[in-house]
């Protein structure tokens, strides 16, 4: 297992948290890159590195409001090993296999961690901000998974034009 | 050696369920000397520089107009200084005729933001991690202001760093007080609401504009820190708690310099 890669998407993850997810923001939806990375590992990788990378991810991620940390940690390595565990009984040449697994990742976490924050009007914050991130980045997550099964590439993009 | 290996690498799914179980009690039991360590570590080496680079791209993007706006505060402050040197006097003047001494036993520790949390899904950001921690004497529930007001109080303490619980954290209420009619209440902010003055009885005089500053009860707070101005007043004839929205002194999209209070009383 080589471990660069796994510190680079860790610091893609920060980079993101801290610089990127305010300027990509649409009407206060965000991208859930946290999840997007580690459903994509999850699915493709061993569960040895999806188990580790969940892990890290949450310390790092918890490492802004210390007392969250252990749900961070807790609910980001479970779904590491809950989409792993799902890979190998789904299609993965099937994109809507693919798709569903995201959705539901970042839709668990983005719930289980507002539940823990505040249970304050918490369907208000379901229609207004969760269900909008979960669309906006399951959207990326399809684009990654079109290019990386060759259905997007730069000959076909260009002979569109 | 060559069963060692084999049995390693048999139970190795075994093993590394085991070691992050282990991992993830360590940190959840273990969260005054665990947390704070692997907290330290992950935003000496993960948060720390990307909030560098966006302080200084923010930086360089505003340094023109930082400078002219600058140069005019500087006279209208040279200005006003003058006629406040007088003021002083004049309040010291008065202070002492009324036998009124203010609390001065608080200093300021500058300290500057390192993250914004951002967690849930709130216009504004909950938590803040500074750049000071326990090496640098800062405690839990210490309050925290910006210059135009409380911001919020110390949450979390890492050697070197720490987190700061903004008003804006839901969770994060606090005893406050009318400046005018004196009349007491709490301040708590709704995501849905924005920051908002409860259990205010209906007749209670309050009107637009008027100051909301920390009530002093509660320990934690000390008095007389601004905390919003009332932004609009309803009141629904039978109902005996009147509906007050305030707008937040500090504002947390921009909060960058911070203040940790720090007692002088041991």
């Amino acid at each position: 297992m080589r471990v660069l890669p796994y510190l680079l998407y860790l610091f893609l993850i920060t980079f993101h948290l801290i610089i990127l997810s305010d300027l990509i923001s649409i009407l206060g939806a965000r991208l859930n890159m946290l999840i997007l990375i580690i459903v994509i590992i999850g699915l493709f990788k061993s569960e040895t590195e999806a188990i580790w990378f969940g892990l890290s991810a949450g310390i790092i991620v918890g490492a802004a409001r210390l007392d969250l940390m252990p749900w961070e940690v807790l609910v980001i390595t479970v779904i590491a090993v809950a989409v792993k565990q799902v890979s190998s009984r789904i299609n993965l040449e099937s994109l809507a296999s693919k798709v569903v697994v995201l959705a539901c990742s970042v839709f668990l976490h983005e719930v289980i961690i507002t539940l823990i924050i505040s249970t304050e009007e918490i369907f208000f914050i379901l229609i207004r901000y969760i269900l909008p991130g979960t669309a906006y980045t399951v959207l990326i997550g399809l684009i990654f998974f079109l290019i990386k099964d060759g259905r997007i590439s730069r000959k076909k993009i260009k002979a569109l034009f | 050696m060559t069963w060692f290996s084999t049995i390693f690498y048999r139970n190795r799914r075994l093993l590394n369920f085991g070691m992050v179980i282990i991992f993830f009690l360590l940190i959840t039991v273990s969260d005054g000397v665990v947390r704070p360590f692997l907290g330290n570590i992950a935003m000496s080496i993960f948060h720390y520089p990307f909030s560098e680079l966006k302080s200084s791209i923010d930086n360089l993007k505003n340094v023109a107009e930082d400078n002219r706006n600058l140069k005019n505060t500087l006279t209208e402050t040279s200005l006003q200084l003058s006629s406040l040197a007088e003021a002083r006097r004049e309040n010291h003047r008065l202070r002492e005729f009324l036998g009124f001494e203010p609390p001065e036993n608080f200093r300021v520790v500058p300290v500057k933001i390192v993250s914004l949390g951002n967690m849930g899904h709130n216009q504004y950001p909950i938590a803040a991690a500074i750049n000071k921690g326990l090496n640098d004497s800062i405690k839990i529930n210490q309050p925290v202001i910006n210059r135009f007001g409380l911001v919020g109080k110390v949450k979390e303490v890492m050697p070197e760093f720490s987190t700061v619980q903004l008003l804006t954290d839901p969770a994060n209420a606090i005893s406050a007080r009318i400046a005018e009619s004196r009349q007491f209440g709490i301040v708590r902010y709704s995501p849905v609401e924005g920051m908002i003055f409860d259990n205010l009885p209906a007749d209670a005089v309050i009107n637009k504009g008027d100051l909301v500053i920390s009530s002093g009860l509660g320990g934690v707070y000390p008095s007389g820190l601004t905390i919003a101005v009332v932004d609009s007043v309803l009141s629904i004839k039978g109902e005996i708690k009147k509906s007050i929205w305030l707008k937040p002194s500090a504002d947390f999209l921009e909060i960058e310099e911070l203040y940790v209070l720090e007692s002088m009383i041991q």
